[in-house]
């Protein structure tokens, strides 16, 4: 088969990996070899989904023996089937390097004979890239559930990050969709990569030519809308998954119904809007200082549509406002709709100089759209603050309300 | 306020703010722009000297590392009618050292520092956008046109980074250009500039990222506002996976 038939079936099946991340951590390029990564990665190029590329994102074979019912690969479909060689795959990730159109590489692969036969495939190529090319892009592997610990060790020593999806938010989903796929499966290596990360940065401490493991730390992924679970139940999960098993990062994709299974619930389009809203939390949680509890709660637990997370949040909790931006601390403003982590650092910068008038929020950044509802600025107030929620939820919808951009409402002569 | 011109080059702008600030004038009450040679010009022209603005340079870096980087990032920017504020900024930052940076509700901090930051984003936007083919005789370019001068530090990056290959950067818009010979790393400028034969297999290898570029975007999720807004349609002209749109 020709090297351009592969890379259009393989990188084919392998877009429906949301992670593309190339940062995370520093290498310097190896004495004799090519590459090296930078802590804040870096993006080569935007596809025409408006996703970034920054890695080689593709699957060393896409020939299956599971059959989940949510994806392209399943056994089941009847799509062409291909495979990389090791070398192929050396040699196009070096060949992209060159020219600079990528970062390096990410590689995931569907599981034919077993998934230790699949894993040592995938390892063999990381550690050709970098023990016989001397490569210093970044990698990130792929762990194929229930694959041996020793493999999982190997990828951990030549990846820079490595991730195991969680594929879906529950067990009994996983059960339903992915009958061949088990929850200890993939927690199980998890839980090893996170133990070995960790004592990998207590021997670096002792002496920096301990080997490093997986540097760039862990990731994982799931698949948002294929499955009943609500918000809440998934931003717990992600809760977790950032206080126990030490990931970097959650990645929610949103369900593109590839397949048809009666299984699968049937969406007009791929909830896109689910999934940022997602994405949002998923920062409130990380950045912000909340918890899932604060975001959702059991009455209420789907996030808004109208309204970002943290809006919504300020809605529910009228009491905490208004904040005054030349008093609060940075956590407090941090909680402030229209004051992100840049915003609140460079107010507590420009507040040393003089106290911040509202012409200086606009200055500094902050979205005042919506923040101008929630703050004052030495003791007084933008806005007339509305202590009705209503009416604050249509003026955060409509605007500043100068110019009223109320739904027109058809009026009927004679009717009313 | 007093009113004064310099030559127009970098050089003769840091000169220039020193000599004002060496004065004990009130870069409060001091306007600085570039001589015109219009009739009726109103102002006091300082000669560029070269002296004075390396002893500026000195005094900054001891008493604002930090204010010394945007100044260099601001540079790169070559953005008009800035000098006012460039002066001020200095002003300000031998007066608060790096602290300065944080006093963006000052009308001239903002300016200065959202200009350097301009710079810096488009110096980190190159690194990934810049695309090298391989030309005939194994060495390698890439071609650009970016809006701030950004070659010397991106040449920089990819001297650590793509060290085992010879190759040379070109800026279009600027005629200049940069070497690397896998150990040294070299500047100047060219009169003329045509693209030199690539080498037979450079068009393989741009069809597979092609290839790539088409299928790795899932279709249900088409967006190309985004994609616009994130990769702005001026850097197209030499991205590979652009051509022919």
């Amino acid at each position: 088969m020709e090297l351009q038939e592969k890379i259009t079936i393989l990188s084919g099946a392998a877009r429906y990996d949301a992670s593309c991340a190339s940062s995370g951590c520093s290498n310097d390029t190896p004495r004799g070899g090519m590459g090296n990564t930078s802590q804040g990665g870096i993006c080569h190029s935007w596809a025409d989904d408006g996703r970034c590329i920054s890695l080689l994102k593709i699957l060393l074979s896409n020939d299956c023996r599971y059959d989940c019912a949510y994806c392209v690969n399943r056994s089941s479909n009847p799509v062409p089937r291909a495979s990389f060689t090791a070398r192929e795959v050396v040699d196009l990730t070096m060949e992209f390097y060159r020219r600079n159109y990528i970062e390096g590489l990410f590689l995931s692969s569907a599981v034919n004979v077993s998934p230790d036969h699949t894993m040592e495939a995938m390892v063999q190529v990381a550690e050709i890239l970098r023990n016989e090319e001397r490569f210093g892009g970044y990698i990130h592997l792929k762990v194929i559930p229930g694959s041996s610990p020793e493999l999982v060790r190997r990828a951990g020593l030549a990846a820079d990050r490595i991730s195991v999806n969680i594929e879906l938010p529950s067990s009994e989903s996983l059960k339903r969709l992915a009958p061949q796929k088990s929850k200890e499966a993939i927690l199980a290596p998890m839980k090893l990569i996170g133990a070995e990360s960790g004592m990998s940065l207590v021997e670096r401490r002792k002496s920096r030519k301990a080997p490093r493991f997986a540097p760039a730390g862990q990731s994982t992924q799931m698949i948002i809308g294929a499955s009943p679970e609500t918000d809440l139940q998934i931003l717990r999960l992600s809760q977790g998954l950032y206080s126990r098993m030490n990931l970097k990062r959650v990645y929610y994709s949103a369900f593109v119904p590839v397949n048809e299974d009666n299984r699968l619930p049937v969406l007009a389009a791929p909830p896109l809007l689910r999934e940022h809203r997602l994405y949002q939390a998923d920062w409130l949680l990380r950045f912000y200082g909340f918890s899932a509890e604060e975001i959702l709660s059991d009455d209420a637990p789907n996030l808004d549509e109208s309204f970002d997370p943290k809006t919504a949040w300020a809605l529910r909790n009228p009491g905490f406002f208004p904040v005054e931006v030349n008093r609060a601390d940075y956590a407090t403003l941090l909680r402030v709709p229209g004051i992100g982590v840049t915003s609140a650092r460079r107010i507590i910068a420009a507040r040393r100089f003089a106290p911040i008038s509202p012409e200086g929020m606009k200055k500094i950044g902050v979205v005042m759209k919506r923040a101008r509802y929630f703050i004052t600025c030495s003791g007084r107030p933008f806005e007339r603050v509305d202590q009705q929620p209503a009416r604050l939820r249509q003026r955060l919808l409509l605007g500043d309300g100068s110019e009223p951009k109320l739904p027109r409402q058809l009026v009927l002569p004679g009717l009313g | 306020m007093n009113n004064y011109l310099y030559d127009g080059t970098p050089e003769g702008l840091v000169s220039a703010i020193a000599s004002i600030l060496d004065s004990g004038e009130n870069p409060e009450e001091t306007h600085l722009a570039v001589r015109q040679d219009t009739l009726f010009e109103e102002g006091l022209f300082l000669r560029t000297d070269s002296a004075l603005a390396e002893a500026l340079f000195e005094r900054l870096r001891q008493r604002a590392p930090d204010a010394v980087y945007t100044l260099w990032y601001f540079m790169m920017a070559e953005a008009d009618g800035l000098e006012t504020s460039l002066l001020r900024y200095i002003a300000l930052a031998f007066e608060h050292g790096d602290r300065v940076n944080g006093y963006l509700t000052h009308a001239d901090v903002k300016g200065i520092v959202g200009t350097a930051r301009k710079a810096g984003r488009e110096l980190h936007r190159m690194k990934g956008l810049l695309r090298f083919e391989q030309l005939r005789d194994g060495t390698w370019l890439a071609r650009m046109e970016p809006d701030c001068n950004v070659i010397q530090p991106l040449a920089r990056h990819f001297s650590r980074r793509l060290r085992a290959q010879e190759w040379f950067i070109y800026d279009a818009r600027r005629r200049s250009a940069a070497h690397w010979n896998g150990s040294d790393l070299s500047f100047g400028t060219l009169e003329q500039f045509s693209r030199p034969e690539l080498s037979p297999e450079e068009q393989a290898v741009q069809q597979l990222w092609q290839t790539f570029f088409k299928t790795i975007a899932i279709p249900e999720r088409k967006n190309p506002r985004l994609q616009k807004s994130n990769m702005p349609a001026k850097y197209w002209k030499y991205l590979t996976e652009k051509q022919g749109e």
